[in-house]
């Protein structure tokens, strides 16, 4: 009976053994099978939140070893406090959406890490040099390129028809233009709240940009100063305006006060859903100046954060690089008005096909191949805030580009010398 | 128990009570204005790693050479004045209007009321709408074509009256409040010493309201320098055209959030907190010696 007892004791702690040790095999089993998760957050609404969710939802399919989670954070502005909060209470997602400009306060912040060690080589090779810059920072690679976008110049052909000019092609041209229809109670050119991005691509064009990739300020250069007047006295004469508290000169553009707006191509969509009916538009690259085109590519980019594990970061790496292929940059380029990234997207027959259909897409895409981007420093969202009060002092306070653009050179060349 | 002697344990006690107040107001209010005093006086300091490169005045001498910050200061200050009296004055007649009828009152209260429950952000586009320079309905009662938010002569006088406006509602549930709390045998026996509408307003309504008058005036002065969510709404995220309705907060909000210059935006915290303060503390000590003196009479 003794040696029954000993017998049953022994076989149901083998029991318990054997069925333990199968749970932890199982579990084991199910933890390696579990995808990784890499959160995302992104600053897309509407229309374009649809269409990421639509991204991701096919990442996720194709492959079982992550699973990226979207996580929309209302527009860019909250997006960025969202961030500053996050780095600051360690909460920070796997990756997000960001403008590259930011790279160096988060580098400094000591929160976000280069993606080199987990892109493929020449992952980013096919890549337009345009986007492909702003992609590094002390010579390593911080920021992915993602939605992107370029300032062209939106018409009206009946308009056109009615005054009976063309699209310009030079500054000049646009600057006549105005000038003949000013009499007909037109204005000839309207830009967004600020002309920034437009003096930025004026003053690129001259062959040197407002500030050099070695950091030289040239705000107040003898070139950068005859740029700057092309604008300067357009809105002195009237001739051109900025939309003001409208926020976008396309409230005036569809009201048909304005000749031509220029705008980003990003706003495309929106454009398209809330023109007027019966209102026709089109699309042209930005007007040339001195001979040569140059135009400011806005946007943001996707950056990996420090605090992810390094099976995330992988995660993160491989969601990147689906992002990048053809089919996906080509797919959320036809749905957002965002640029495609990469040449052979741009090569691509149905690609080509998408914008012999929609020839407002068109202007967008010519305009990569002259594009470019702000060289990004510490200390940069001075420089832009100086910047946005240097254009905002010679529209509303008719300050002359000498003294606006000779103070904004001192701004600059302080911010610089402070952030060394 | 009331009058009970406190002891070491009723003192426990009330501690306890008091307990879960204190530490919500010791996170969120004590704690970040420490940190925020703290933080005016860093320089060279990174806000994500929290290293404090040394400790200095530097943030405060930035404000006192920075043209915006002056700017900023000067807007308030006209912002304040130009809204606190005008809301005060106008709720005050209001609230004495209304206090005398009775058909309507509870409907008129109600819409005086609507524009302090409203969101800033839908009262800030009904307003762009009225400020249009084309068909816009200020200008149209005025007969005038002012593009009042895009033209910086303007734009601080359109923040002035949308925060009247919206200020108005809630003084005049405060002044009638503080109306109804007036025994009308003051104002009967005022009227059977033969005093005229007028004395009786200066002399028995007027001393009998000094404390509410008090209460809306500070809470008015304490609201108004922060102003903020109408500017932003009203110019579209800027300070409207040429700064010219940049304020103190908004001069905060770019230095933090727009510019990432963390420790002068809570130097500049620390002097809108030191102004208020002033400010604050002159107007109740005004009304406190004129209280006195109405006293005295």
């Amino acid at each position: 009976m003794k040696y029954l007892r000993q017998l049953l004791l022994y076989g149901l702690g083998a029991l318990v053994v054997v069925t333990l040790s199968a749970c932890g095999r199982s579990q084991a089993a199910t933890s390696t099978t579990r995808p990784v998760t890499i959160t995302f957050w992104h600053g897309m609404t509407d229309q374009h939140k649809a269409t990421l969710n639509h991204l991701i939802t096919q990442f996720n399919r194709s492959q079982t070893r992550y699973r990226v989670v979207g996580s929309s954070q209302g527009d860019f502005a909250s997006l960025q406090h969202k961030i500053m909060a996050g780095a600051k209470a360690h909460t920070l997602p796997t990756i997000a959406q960001t403008a590259y400009t930011n790279v160096p306060t988060y580098v400094q912040g000591g929160f976000i890490t280069p993606l080199d060690p987990y892109l493929k080589p020449g992952a980013l090779k096919d890549v337009y040099p345009a986007f492909l810059k702003a992609t590094t920072y002390r010579d390593r690679t911080y920021a992915f390129p993602f939605s992107k976008s370029a300032r062209i110049l939106f018409y009206s052909p009946q308009l056109l028809k009615r005054t009976g000019l063309r699209v310009p092609r030079t500054w000049a041209e646009l600057s006549r233009d105005g000038q003949k229809v000013h009499a007909q109670g037109l204005t000839g050119v309207a830009f967004d709240q600020s002309f920034m991005s437009e003096l930025d691509d004026l003053i690129a064009q001259t062959g040197t940009p407002l500030i050099s990739d070695q950091l030289k300020v040239n705000a107040n250069s003898p070139a950068a100063l005859k740029a700057t007047h092309v604008i300067y006295d357009m809105l002195q004469q009237k001739t051109a305006t900025t939309a003001g508290t409208d926020g976008y000169g396309s409230t005036q553009f569809f009201a048909g006060k304005t000749l031509f707006y220029c705008g980003s191509s990003a706003a495309i969509p929106i454009m398209q859903a809330s023109a007027p009916k019966g209102f026709r538009w089109q699309t042209a690259p930005l007007p040339s100046y001195q001979g040569h085109h140059a135009t400011s590519i806005a946007g943001n980019d996707l950056v990996l954060f420090k605090s992810a594990s390094p099976a995330q970061r992988r995660g993160a790496a491989a969601f990147m690089t689906f992002l990048l292929q053809k089919r996906q940059t080509t797919y959320w380029a036809q749905k957002t008005g965002y640029l495609p990234l990469t040449k052979a997207a741009q090569r691509d027959t149905k690609f080509q096909a998408y914008l012999a259909k929609h020839p407002t897409a068109k202007a967008a895409n010519q305009s990569i191949k002259f594009g470019f981007q702000d060289v990004a420093f510490r200390g940069y969202p001075q420089y832009f805030m100086a910047l946005s009060q240097a254009t905002d002092q010679m529209t509303s306070q008719h300050q002359t580009p000498e003294k606006a653009m000779g103070r904004l050179q001192r701004q600059t060349e302080r911010i610089i010398k402070q952030n060394r | 128990m009331l009058n009970a002697k406190p002891t070491l344990k009723s003192t426990l006690v009330a501690l306890l009570y008091l307990a879960p107040l204190l530490l919500i107001v010791g996170v969120f209010t004590l704690w970040p204005l420490l940190t925020s005093f703290l933080m005016s006086g860093y320089t060279h300091y990174n806000y994500f790693t929290n290293h404090v490169g040394g400790f200095g005045g530097a943030n405060f001498s930035y404000l006192w050479h920075d043209p915006n910050f002056h700017l900023a200061l000067r807007h308030t200050l006209i912002f304040v004045l130009g809204v606190v009296p005008a809301t005060v004055i106008l709720a005050l007649g209001i609230a004495l209007l209304l206090n005398r009828i009775t058909w309507l009152a509870t409907f008129f209260r109600t819409v005086y009321f609507l524009p302090f429950v409203t969101a800033t952000v839908a009262i800030s586009l009904v307003w762009g709408w009225l400020l249009r320079p084309d068909n816009g309905l200020i200008n149209l009662l005025f007969r005038t074509h002012i593009d009042w938010l895009n033209d910086p002569r303007y734009a601080l006088g359109a923040v002035i009256m949308v925060c009247i406006w919206q200020n108005l509602g809630v003084n005049i549930i405060l002044f009638l409040a503080g109306l109804g709390r007036i025994d009308r045998r003051y104002q009967a026996a005022a009227t059977l010493d033969g005093a005229s509408t007028w004395q009786r307003l200066t002399n028995v309504t007027w001393p009998l309201l000094l404390p509410m008058t008090v209460l809306i005036t500070v809470n008015a002065i304490v609201t108004n320098f922060k102003v903020f969510n109408q500017i932003y709404a009203l110019f579209h995220g800027t300070a409207g055209p040429g700064n010219a309705a940049l304020t103190l907060m908004y001069y905060l909000y770019q230095q933090f959030y727009v510019e990432n210059q963390y420790p002068v935006a809570a130097a500049c915290g620390v002097v809108l907190f030191a102004l208020i303060l002033l400010v604050t503390g002159l107007a109740a000590l005004y009304f406190h010696r004129h209280a006195w003196w109405e006293g005295r009479r």
